[in-house]
């Protein structure tokens, strides 16, 4: 039974993980922190879309010249970031110089953001979950 | 609506003109404001929008005065080694 209940629990940590992955700020709509889960979604989403903006959707480059872990920060976003990885995997979006940089520092940054957002959900949700049981 | 979509979509499609120039450090001013309000939207125990806006306007002050030391600091450094 006590194992039915951690098995449980580590589903619940695993669904809000995964659902602040897949949309910014979802982990903490799941959790019923409604202004919390606007915030970031908000700033998160127009950060990557200025990153966007700035450097065109060819600053997700998955097979040029970018090194892994900028595609590794920028796909911590959404999993939207490997469409457009895919949709520019062409190489129909060059993009060179500042506006290169400026659009994947964006871009990174959005995306290592929602990864503390995705982690704080987690332990929002995993510290929840022990004051229910205790 | 399909007009309105083309133009959304377009202006995601080709890089802004943006020169190596020192006018070009202001873009991370944005992004510190983004990093403030989300650092503290994680941190802070329950979101009051005064409270939100008033520690991230703080937290977004330190950033930036933090890059400017950093910024005069290495400026100073160049110019002891170059000089």
């Amino acid at each position: 039974m006590l194992r039915i209940a951690r098995e449980n629990r580590l589903l619940v940590l695993l669904t809000v993980g995964l659902a602040s992955w897949l949309v910014p700020g979802g982990g903490y709509f799941i959790l019923k922190e409604t202004k919390r889960s606007l915030i970031v979604f908000s700033t998160i989403v127009l950060t990557f879309c200025v990153g966007l903006y700035v450097g065109s959707i060819g600053v997700i480059d998955t097979v040029g010249a970018t090194a892994w872990y900028v595609y590794a920060a920028q796909i911590m976003t959404s999993p939207v970031v490997a469409i457009l990885g895919y949709i520019t995997a062409g190489g129909g979006f060059p993009v060179y110089s500042r506006p290169n940089e400026i659009g994947q520092i964006y871009t990174s940054t959005a995306g290592l953001l929602n990864l503390l957002c995705i982690v704080n959900a987690v332990y929002l949700c995993h510290t929840r979950n022990l004051q229910i049981t205790e | 609506m399909s007009e309105h979509w083309f133009f959304i979509t377009a202006l995601f499609t080709a890089p802004e003109n943006i020169g190596v120039n020192p006018e070009s450090m202001f873009w991370l001013l944005p992004l510190a404001m983004s990093i403030a309000v989300v650092y503290k939207a994680t941190k802070l125990p329950s979101i009051k929008w005064s409270a939100l806006l008033k520690e991230s306007v703080i937290l977004f002050g330190s950033i930036v005065v933090f890059l400017a030391v950093v910024a005069v600091v290495l400026f100073a450094v160049t110019w002891v080694v170059t000089e």
